[in-house]
């Protein structure tokens, strides 16, 4: 086997399994509030996200090239590299891009963060640009308009706007018997919740068939910038869904249960919030991360109850989180290039993916000493995000 | 970028706006249904359930309802389908 193809075929691997840590890092965006309120039970609320985000992967039409293109200068205006980056050069970078992102990913998942995905692509991207091409290698008018501005914007906008629904919602339902609104309101959150996990699988299955078109072109295999090859698609429709389908319980437990003490009434004017809000943004020239959007509508969903109970302290982490994705991921990423394109060669992207596996094997293990599943995720907040019982299989699962 | 901020500004405006008509226009109509199918009910002692079933003129307001926030689902699967060609970007 010659060495780039070896490296592509690494680069490729690396994406879709960014691509999954992005299915399940996500699946809380759609599901948490169908999931804290009992509209869903927790197995058949990922299954349902899985598939509409599989479904949704096949639904996207757009060529996703021009992503990456706008915060890192490795490409050309048409989304083709830039001719001096062929090959190795923008494999490395895109990999060691890739890694930064994966990684941060997994720590907050673990940590039980919501975190934008593609703020952690980006940030892995941005970093290792930096390393391989220094300061110029990055569109800082890119990385304000498509990163910065809508992270600060997006949980102000859906919380504003989730705020005013739900206040709404209880003005107009005070007088209507409690039992019957929960469950009224638990359809109207089952329907807009699957529209959130429809537009997820569009918008950012999307992102990683735009990578491994790019890692395609740089080797040379494919070269129309217009189209994506079809075996790309499958895979990232399958990896993003399968992702989606395990469901990361910890960060589902945090947006449903940690940050607001949620009812079927505010989930439903959460969810109509998220969904109006990412696609009303993707059509008026800002496009906002999902994650963020998904947690400033929870958010607004608390504080437009009157008495509601919002957890501010789980807020501030999460807006830490927020500030960290970028600097943090583009660390690693910068440092995974470092060490990639100082080993060289294929040698040194091994290396990289060999260190990434075993950080990621730490990582899930560490997770297992505070297993969160289907079965205790929806134990009662007390403080912090470990419930106090064990999963059991036995069990049945609370809130069912 | 000073620019990029003011384009920034005018685009979320807009968000804003669409987000509050239709992210929080919805829920008040489905609300809306929620309370005409309780409405001239009898509430049991404990306000969480109904004695009596919805009246006709309750099925039939809150159907209406419903079926206009199914609709408005319907049209976001159109938005994310054909949103580009649509809307232009």
């Amino acid at each position: 086997m010659n060495e780039a193809l070896l490296i592509l075929a690494i680069v490729v691997i690396t994406a879709l399994a960014f691509d999954f840590t992005n299915g399940f890092h996500d699946t809380a965006n759609a599901m948490a509030t169908s999931i804290a309120t009992g509209a869903l039970k927790p197995k058949t609320a990922v299954v349902l996200a899985a598939v509409l985000n599989l479904v949704g992967a096949f639904l996207s039409i757009q060529v996703a090239l021009t992503v990456s293109n706008k915060i890192i200068s490795i490409q050309g205006s048409n989304g083709a590299p830039i001719p001096a980056l062929m090959g190795v050069p923008i494999l490395t970078i895109v990999f060691a891009g890739l890694v930064g992102g994966i990684l941060w990913n997994l720590v907050t998942w673990l940590l039980g963060l919501p975190s934008s995905s593609s703020h952690a692509l980006f940030g892995g991207l941005i970093g290792s640009a930096i390393a391989a091409l220094g300061l110029g290698g990055v569109k800082w008018d890119g990385v304000v308009s498509s990163v910065v501005i809508p992270a600060v914007a997006s949980p102000v906008v859906a919380g504003l706007v989730a705020a005013v629904g739900t206040w709404i919602v209880f003005k107009i339902t005070a007088r209507v018997a409690v039992g019957s609104r929960e469950k009224g309101f638990r359809w109207g959150q089952i329907g807009s919740a699957s529209l959130v996990a429809l537009a997820h699988g569009t918008n950012d299955a999307q992102k990683t068939m735009g990578v491994i078109t790019l890692a395609l072109i740089a080797y040379g295999s494919w070269t129309d910038v217009h189209s994506i090859p079809l075996w790309v698609k499958v895979a990232c429709a399958l990896a993003i869904a399968s992702g989606t389908y395990i469901g990361g319980w910890r960060v589902i437990r945090t947006l449903g249960k940690g940050l607001v003490e949620i009812s079927s009434p505010q989930g439903m004017a959460a969810e109509f919030s998220s969904a109006a809000v990412i696609l009303s943004s993707s059509h008026l020239g800002m496009a906002l991360s999902t994650t963020h959007v998904a947690t400033g509508s929870i958010l607004g969903s608390g504080v437009g109850r009157p008495g509601a109970q919002v957890r501010w302290g789980v807020a501030g982490r999460m807006v830490i989180g927020w500030l960290l994705t970028l600097p943090a991921a583009a660390l690693v990423g910068a440092l995974c290039w470092a060490v990639a394109h100082g080993v060289g060669g294929g040698f040194g992207i091994v290396l990289v993916f060999a260190v990434l596996v075993a950080a990621a094997a730490l990582m899930f293990r560490h997770s297992r000493k505070t297993k969160i599943d289907p079965s205790n995720v929806n134990e009662e907040w007390s403080g912090r995000l470990a419930p106090s019982t064990a999963p059991s299989e036995t069990k049945t699962p609370v809130g069912v | 970028m000073g620019e990029i901020f003011l384009k920034s500004f005018e685009a979320l405006w807009q968000v804003l706006v669409a987000g509050i008509v239709l992210g929080a226009g919805l829920p008040a109509l489905f609300a809306l249904g929620i309370r005409v199918l309780g409405s001239g009910r009898t509430l049991a002692a404990d306000g969480a359930s109904y004695t009596t079933p919805p009246t006709g003129a309750g099925r039939v307001g809150s159907t209406v309802l419903f079926a206009v926030c199914g609709a408005a689902v319907l049209f976001g699967i159109v938005v994310i389908v054909f949103g580009s060609q649509i809307f232009g970007k």
